[in-house]
Order: structure tokens, then sequence, then C-alpha cells
């Protein structure tokens, strides 16, 4: 354990080479990134969400919280259309996309592809490629999505693991890394892209408690670099720290939203349970 | 005495050494119809399978097709296609070209049910992670999931291997020169059933035994972590080039 910090401590200026591109400037702070308007999500005959509107301003970090089958994932899945509103629109430095409202006129609506390159995810069971090493995970989408050569990819990869002190794991399986390695690999594989907004989705849950920290503390950092983020996470002491836009959700709709010091400041009757149940 | 009985037959196995050119070739061809027919049953029934997995009515002329063709026997494969569809198309195939054509669509349909399974069992996660980070559904399935699936499938490609070159011996009928029209016109000049098709039948274990031994060899050499004679060969260059990263970026 004392190890594994090490390797997350030692190289804590070094994070900010794979993020500087996108780290957000004061003259940008608290600009519109990511814009919900009107989502809904319908599962055959099950409205999952009821109409979510949620604005993330750039370098904001937004803590999604709420019991299981609130539609926590489904915002965040929303927001780079893993998961296609069944109507509502996802606006995304003034792109439209998404199926929009169906009575408003149409504007020219965005891609998947062209959001997703934007926008990193990380996913609850980390979803490294298993018949890849631990670099060439790294390297695949930097050659895909950022048509690099296999020099430059591999070159590129490196300083990524090195930023999340896994470089000495680079020629590693996943299935030869423990699970808090695995998902700061994730982490670094989705922060290698340059994206301008990074999805959390439960990064920590499928961790062993002792692997949490690792995992936290590379996300510490980033959010530090001021980088926007999305987290949904059941980790509320981490959400205190680092959220500045926290919302609780329940079946599908915001209850309650707040900024800092909202864990102790929250008024609705249904967030104040659901913290004293947590914390 | 009968003619027949066994105290008068003369066993000649000093025969089968005569005529091993004979067998060799009817082996080779044997393996030649069988490995064209693999490749191009492969490319088909992943088609026939991304068919299945697809929308209709893909899906449904797909699964017909996989329904109707793994219940068709060899033998009855070969003869329409040799006699049948020559008529049809007003061309005459060569027994080479009918075995290879019956072979895959007989072996495109079992394929395709097996590289479905194999698209099955990976995880829904692989290929969302490789949309999310902003790769194209293509590149995504050549990528990330070909490479598993393939994987996967390999045990099953290699009983499936095995199983085309057993097939092969009804081939015969159309007149192609494998291992078992190799052993009848043997047996047609020497009369030496017992010695002869037992020969045939050791080549046939032999030869399962040595493609079952490839492609467990094969599985092993893909299998992650890197695993064996042939992936340490294989990756040597890889691991090289990733300890150089890690010396160059450890020092900074």
């Amino acid at each position: 354990m004392v190890c594994a910090l090490c390797k997350i401590s030692a190289p804590t200026e070094q994070i900010g080479v794979s993020v500087a591109t996108n780290a957000v400037t004061d003259s940008t702070l608290g600009e519109v990134s990511v814009e919900l308007r009107d989502v809904r999500k319908t599962f055959g005959t099950n409205e999952v969400l009821h109409g979510i509107n949620l604005t993330v301003s750039k370098g904001e970090h937004v803590v999604l919280f709420g019991p299981s089958g609130s539609g926590k994932s489904t915002i965040l899945r929303s927001i780079n259309l893993l998961e296609v509103p069944s109507s509502g629109s996802v606006k995304f430095n003034g792109v439209e996309y998404g199926p929009g409202d169906p009575t408003e006129e149409s504007v020219i609506r965005g891609r998947p592809l062209e959001l997703r390159r934007s926008i990193g995810m990380v996913f609850q069971q980390f979803n490294l490629f298993p018949h890849l090493t631990a670099i060439h995970n790294i390297a695949l989408p930097l050659r895909s999505v950022k048509k690099m050569s296999r020099r430059d990819a591999e070159e590129k990869a490196a300083q990524s693991l090195r930023d999340v002190g896994l470089l000495q794991w680079s020629g590693s399986f996943p299935a030869q890394m423990s699970g808090g390695q695995q998902q700061r690999v994730a982490i670094a594989r989705a922060l290698s892209l340059d994206p301008e907004v990074m999805l959390f989705d439960e990064p920590t849950s499928a961790l062993d408690p002792e692997l949490v920290g690792e995992v936290l503390s590379v996300m510490r950092r980033l959010a530090t670099m001021g980088m926007t983020m999305v987290v949904v996470t059941h980790e509320l002491g981490f959400a205190r720290e680092v959220g500045d836009h926290n919302v609780f959700m329940e079946e599908g709709r915001i209850v309650e939203t707040g900024g800092r010091g909202f864990f102790e400041s929250c008024s609705h009757p249904r967030t104040q349970a659901f913290m004293g149940s947590v914390l | 005495m009968t003619p027949f009985s066994a105290r008068s037959v003369n066993y000649d196995w000093g025969l089968v050494w005569d005529n091993r050119d004979m067998f060799w070739w009817g082996l080779v061809t044997a393996l030649q119809v069988s490995a064209v027919a693999l490749v191009l049953s492969m490319v088909f029934g992943m088609l026939l399978a991304l068919g299945r997995m697809g929308r209709r009515p893909g899906s449904i002329l797909a699964a017909a097709y996989i329904n109707i063709f793994r219940g068709i026997p060899a033998l009855v494969s070969v003869i329409w296609v040799y006699f049948g569809w020559s008529l049809l198309v007003g061309y005459n195939f060569s027994t080479f070209q009918a075995g290879v054509i019956a072979l895959t669509l007989l072996y495109s349909a079992f394929f395709a049910e097996i590289f479905r399974s194999a698209l099955t069992a990976l995880s829904l996660g692989q290929n969302e992670a490789g949309l999310a980070l902003g790769m194209s559904s293509g590149r995504v399935f050549f990528s990330v999931k070909l490479p598993q699936a393939t994987k996967i499938a390999i045990p099953n490609i290699g009983n499936m291997f095995i199983g085309m070159v057993k097939d092969t011996s009804v081939f015969t009928v159309i007149g192609l020169v494998e291992i078992v029209r190799v052993t009848q016109n043997l047996n047609a000049t020497y009369f030496q059933p017992f010695v002869l098709f037992t020969t045939a039948a050791i080549i046939y274990v032999v030869l399962a035994f040595v493609l079952d031994f490839m492609f467990r060899t094969l599985e092993k050499t893909l299998s992650t972590p890197t695993n064996g004679f042939f992936a340490t060969l294989l990756t040597s260059r890889r691991s090289t080039r990733i300890n150089k990263l890690i010396e160059v970026h450890g020092d900074s």
C-alpha cells in the first residue's frame, strides 16, 4: 500500500504534461462546456430519465450521487452518447448532439464520433482491452483517433503511463495487473487523447477497499489541474473534497443541487436521509 | 477352404511404402482443398455471423442460410455443385473447385455460429470503451473485437478443420484424387482392402493429431499473457521496444 502511494505521489508535477493542452485558464473558467437540455431516456415503456437539465462549466467538477437505479450512470453515458437519449439535446462547445426536441425546428447536429473524441470516459469495470499490453491499450486509440505513427503513439503512451506511475508496467497485460493499476491505465488511456471533459462512472466501485486510494489520488490530481470532470461516485468523502457542483438524484430526477459545502447544507429531506445513511 | 478365408490372404504391407507417392499426393490434395475452403468459410462465416447479429432482413437471411446449409451432408453438397451447378451456370467446375465450393457452403454455416458465439462472449464494455475513446465502430471491430473473438474461436476452428479434412473423403465420388480415391485405385489394382484402408485410416488419424497440435500451439501463442516459444519469438521486437521506452522515460 505504501509503495503504491509512493508511485503515485512521485510524479505529481508530471501529470500536467498530458492535460496541459486542455487545462482551463482563468479566461475560459465559467464558460459552459456541456449542457443537457430536457434529456429523457426510455427503455421499452419505462422512462428512466424524466427530462434532465444540467450545465457543466469549464473547469467545474460535477459529482452525481444518489441511490442505485436513480439514473446517474445513464446521464453520464448520455453526455458522450453511449446512451442515446430518447429525446433532448446534449450541447457541447456550442454544437448540438442527440435527437433534440421533436417540436423544435432542426439544427445541424454533430456526429457522436466527434463528441467522443473530446470527452474521455472511465468505466467501473475499467474495460481495458485484455489482448493488448498496458502501453498498447493507450497506443491503439492514439493511432486510430489521432492518426499517430506507431513510434509516436508508443512514445506518448509511455509518457501517459509514467504520469500515473505505471511506466514499469508498460509491457504487462491487464490480467497481470491489480484493479487499481488497471483503472489507472484506463485513466491514462482516456487522458492521452487530451479530452476537454472527463467522465468517471463509479471508477472505484469495483476495487478492493485498499486500492481505492491510488485511483482517487490520480483523480484528485486531475481535479487540481483544472480538468472539467463529471463523476458518478459513492465515495462521498472524495465528492465533498473536489465537488463544486453536487447533484443528488433519485428515480430519474434531479432532487437537489448545490455547490461547495453542499454535504453540510443540503436541505431536501430525501438528500439528508441519503447522506445520513451513507456518511 | 474358401478363397477369402483369413489364412489364404497375403497381407502385403510393402505395397504402402511402394505407393507412398500416391498417398502423399492424395494427402496434399485433401489438405489443399480443406485449407482453401477453411479460409473462405471463415470469411463468409464471419459475414454471416455479423448479418445474423445485425438488423432485419439481413439477420433473417443469415439465419435461414445457416439452418439450411449446416443440415446438408458433404456428399450431397459436392454432387449438387459438381453436377447441378455446372448445368445451372454452364461452366464445368474442376473437381478441386467443386470440392472447395461444397465445403465452403457447408462450413461457413458452422463458422457463422462459432464466430457469433465468440463475439457474444465479449463483454459489451469492450465495444463501449472503444467507442468512448472516439474510435469508429469499424476500427473497434477490427482492432478490439475481432482479435479477441478469434482467440476464443480457435479451438472450435481447429475442430472444424479436422472435420473438413475428413469430409474431403466423400469427394472421391466426383473423382477428386484425395486419400480415399488413391486407396480405391490401389485396391482395384492389388486387391488389398485391409492393408490399404488401414493405411488410409491411419493417415487421417495422424493428420488429426498433427492438426490438433498445431491449433493448440496457435492458441497458446495467441494467449495473453504471452506464453510459449513462438509467442516469445513473435513478440521479442515488441518487448525490446517497450523495454527501451521504459528505460528512456524512467530516467527523466
